[in-house]
């Protein structure tokens, strides 16, 4: 039980994401990522905001379906080891209107930035991750420089924050 | 021995399956939350890295061999290095602000962080503005360079011109220096 409840370590969380994006191919023998069905939900979304209607729900093919099993997966996961908790605001201000002002900034502009990053490099992260496994030189450029700004810019971001506390 | 390629209601059951358990390894393995991946960020926790590090030196090896196995085939879009670049960057800033990827997001809000649904939202806005200047990226950054994805296929694991070779140990080598150093593995 308390495999199921408890934290895995990072071999074996390291291992099920390897073996999974490699059955993924094996099972599917096309590119894995969620960019396809995203671009679906989103096209769904254009659609349903101009007409002003929702009529049908969204297509389910196999990319959608993979966002449907990834919420199943994490909702199952989180109630199994306790994790499931309603939470509002990202942590880190007091105050609600700062709060509030924080979360929808951080989180619109954040996925914004994210979701324009990954289409000009033509794929989901985890398409890329993927693709850097299958030794593709275009992904590895794409993750080592997601990496290197995102934690660079988060590191000046938190020395910035601790600045303002001080005075 | 060939890939399964499923097709049809199979392939949607099969897709929602594994789905399932990347949201439930996703879970497991803290990359859902917002607090660990700012750590991993910061520099200040090393389970997550050594968790991507871990699955890269796994993943190249695993591939290398159900490649030649052929079950498995080469199945990635065409990258271009300033596409990638630029992309890599971009992606990069949002992720230091947000601190999620898609699939993390989703990952997240179905684990009760609601406040993860901005990310979404700002997930499904950038795809029309992306429609809206395909022309001008079209013409420009995807003709700064050519495609750089294809390699010559390599049969044997062990020899020192097999990049599988060589990503498996680098990243077990970079695993091993953010054990010492950053550490993070300690439950």
């Amino acid at each position: 039980m308390k495999l199921l409840t408890g934290k895995w370590s990072f071999y074996i969380n390291g291992t099920l994401l390897a073996l999974l994006i490699v059955f993924c191919l094996y099972l599917f023998d096309d590119t894995i990522g969620m960019s396809d069905g995203m671009v679906v939900i989103s096209e769904y979304c254009k659609t349903a905001v101009e007409e002003q209607m929702v009529e049908n729900p969204p297509p389910l093919d196999w990319q959608t379906g993979f966002l449907l099993g990834i919420f199943i997966g994490g909702l199952g996961a989180a109630i199994i080891s306790g994790n499931w908790k309603i939470r509002f605001f990202q942590e880190g201000e007091t105050g609600i209107i700062a709060k509030t002002v924080k979360t929808i900034a951080c989180g619109v502009g954040g996925g914004f930035l994210v979701m324009l990053g990954l289409q000009l490099a033509g794929d989901s992260f985890l398409g890329q991750w993927a693709a850097a496994i299958q030794l593709s030189g275009g992904a590895w450029v794409f993750i080592i420089s997601c990496f290197v700004v995102a934690s660079g810019t988060a590191i000046m971001l938190e020395r910035r924050r601790e600045g303002t506390d001080e005075e | 021995m060939e890939p399964l390629a499923l097709t049809g209601n199979y392939r949607l059951a099969a897709s929602i399956l594994v789905g399932m358990a990347f949201g439930f390894v996703l879970v497991k393995s803290d990359l859902t939350w917002r607090k660990t991946t700012l750590n991993m960020l910061l520099l200040k926790d090393g389970r997550l890295i050594k968790t991507l590090l871990f699955s890269l030196a796994v993943g190249a090896t695993l591939f290398f061999f159900a490649f030649n196995f052929e079950w498995v085939h080469l199945k990635i879009r065409p990258g271009y290095f300033w596409a990638s670049l630029i992309g890599g960057i971009i992606t990069g800033l949002g992720m230091a602000f947000c601190c999620r990827v898609p699939i993390t997001a989703i990952a997240s809000f179905a684990s009760g962080r609601l406040y993860a649904l901005w990310t979404l939202i700002g997930m499904l806005l950038a795809v029309p503005f992306v429609q809206v200047i395909s022309g001008w990226l079209s013409s420009s950054i995807y003709n700064w360079s050519e495609p750089i994805n294809t390699h010559e296929p390599i049969t044997k694991y062990m020899d020192v011109s097999n990049p599988a070779l060589w990503i498996s140990a680098i990243s077990l080598v970079v695993l091993v220096f953010v054990h010492f150093t950053l550490g993070g593995d300690e439950e």
